[in-house]
């Protein structure tokens, strides 16, 4: 489980996050929407460490990432895996190498060649080739490096995920793919899921539950069909779109 | 950060290979231009000192100064500014730029340290290439001045050249040369790294850090050049 308690975080001047209070259940797919720049990165960010809040706390699997010692954010870490909205990936090393890292840990000796079969699956899950593996992140498409940052983030079989933005720039083939490997996850594999995106498709599709994050706090947290018929003025604003869709194609 | 790599150097097998890798860099492929740089420090030196001491003092002087100064002082640190230029800003450059683009960020979300995965193998190659790169430095140097100032330096002979290196030489003064390079490749290394893992704000940011690691090296290399004088008066 991850709990976010009263989260509160500012940069400068700029209050992003206002008491943020959210609980995300073992298992399930929660899908965050907000305006840009709402905070929904950093809201992830804060799950896995990366940043500390001025006030508040996130609770994963029981520990505290406001207190936690170094030994303790690292077996956070190792049981999260993180899908960064520019894939983040080591551009000194190819693919394969990317994959490595993430499926190994520091004291492990295993080699590229020992993983190759891994890493092919891994790329199969993601629709990437084989042929890929040799590649550096500089000689892939932008939609190819979200896909790898894709299949690097799931490599170490994490337990929790958290997924920024992780099918914009994707063609809606490959799109629907990563939807279907979100849902995939969670319900075959029971993988907790928190998934940023602006993508109203995809967070209808996997989010067993949506929530809106707006003004530093969620607004509104429901599963999809009654995030839908929601009468809160904000969020309409924000599913308003698919709603235009839906009446267009009936 | 400077505890973290002094607990991680004992451990080799964490950063061995990412080691050797680094040090290929900034030896191997740095070699030519070091030399290069000695061979112009040499050349100068004996040029000058001949230009400076003909009619003055005995010829063999040229020899002493040129076995003095390249061994203590102009080889390690214009091999030491060189390498600045080169493997510094390298470093800093390509840290900064893993900063700004999540990289560093996503070695953590790995539950990987990047202090061990990143300065550590840059720092260990520091302190394994820097001494022997210094001494290959010295010894182009010492053979370029004498080489240029049997051409440059009238009357100087190459008897006048020995009998003035082994005048003034003293082992001590390599042993302090190879201390010299072993400092200033944990100076550059560690200092590039520190600045680039605090890189910031995108291209101009990597730019800044780039130059700020220039900068500060730079300044780190002259300062410990003359806090280390007493060690070679000490012997």
């Amino acid at each position: 489980m991850i709990e976010y308690r009263n989260l509160h975080k500012s940069f400068g001047a700029l209050q992003v996050l206002n008491g943020v209070d959210l609980v995300v259940a073992e298992g399930e797919t929660l899908a965050l929407l907000g305006p840009s720049g709402s905070g929904k990165s950093v809201l992830l960010k804060h799950a896995i460490g990366l940043l500390e809040p001025d006030e508040g706390d996130v609770i994963v699997d029981g520990i505290s990432i406001a207190t936690a010692s170094a030994r303790e954010l690292r077996k956070v870490r190792r049981m999260l895996g993180y899908v960064f909205q520019n894939s983040a990936l080591f551009d000194s090393l190819s693919v394969a190498e990317n994959l490595l890292l993430a499926q190994c840990d520091e004291s492990d000796t295993r080699t590229v060649r020992n993983l190759r079969d891994d890493a092919v699956e891994l790329l199969g899950k993601v629709n990437l080739d084989a042929a890929v593996l040799t590649k550096y992140p500089a000689e892939l498409s932008g939609g190819m490096r979200k896909r790898v940052g894709v299949a690097r983030a799931i490599a170490s079989r994490p337990r929790y995920l958290l997924w920024d933005e992780p099918t914009t720039g994707l063609d809606p083939v490959n799109a629907d793919n990563i939807d279907q490997l979100i849902f995939d996850l969670g319900r075959d594999l029971g993988v907790t899921s928190i998934v940023v995106t602006h993508d109203l498709d995809t967070a209808f599709d996997v989010g067993d539950r949506i929530a809106l994050l707006y003004d530093g706090r969620i607004r509104a947290i429901a599963p999809p069909a009654e995030i839908m018929q929601s009468t809160d003025e904000v969020v309409q604003k924000f599913v308003r779109r698919t709603k235009i869709m839906e009446s267009a194609i009936a | 950060m400077a505890w973290q790599i002094i607990r991680c150097l004992p451990k080799p097998r964490l950063y061995i290979n990412a080691a050797l890798q680094q040090a290929y860099v900034m030896g191997i492929a740095s070699l030519p231009l070091v030399l290069f740089m000695a061979f112009l420090c040499g050349a100068v030196t004996s040029q000058q000192t001949g230009a400076q001491f003909t009619g003055g003092l005995p010829l063999w002087v040229v020899g002493s100064v040129l076995a003095a100064s390249v061994i203590t002082e102009l080889g390690p640190i214009l091999t030491g500014i060189v390498m600045t230029a080169r493997i510094g800003a390298a470093i800093a450059a390509e840290l900064a730029s893993m900063k700004v683009t999540e990289q560093i960020d996503a070695l953590y979300a790995m539950g990987r340290d990047p202090v061990t995965f990143l300065v550590v193998p840059r720092v260990a190659a520091g302190l394994l290439v820097f001494p022997p790169l210094i001494v290959m430095a010295d010894a182009m140097g010492l053979a370029a001045g004498w080489f240029v100032g049997l051409l440059a330096v009238d009357g100087l002979t190459s008897a006048d050249v020995i009998y003035g290196m082994r005048y003034y030489f003293r082992p001590w003064s390599l042993v302090f040369s190879v201390i010299k390079g072993g400092l200033f490749g944990l100076t550059i290394t560690f200092f590039a790294c520190f600045v680039g893992l605090d890189g910031k704000g995108g291209a101009e940011g990597v730019g800044k850090a780039t130059t700020q690691a220039v900068v500060l090296i730079t300044l780190a290399l002259m300062t410990l050049d003359v806090l280390l004088v007493p060690l070679l008066k000490a012997f």
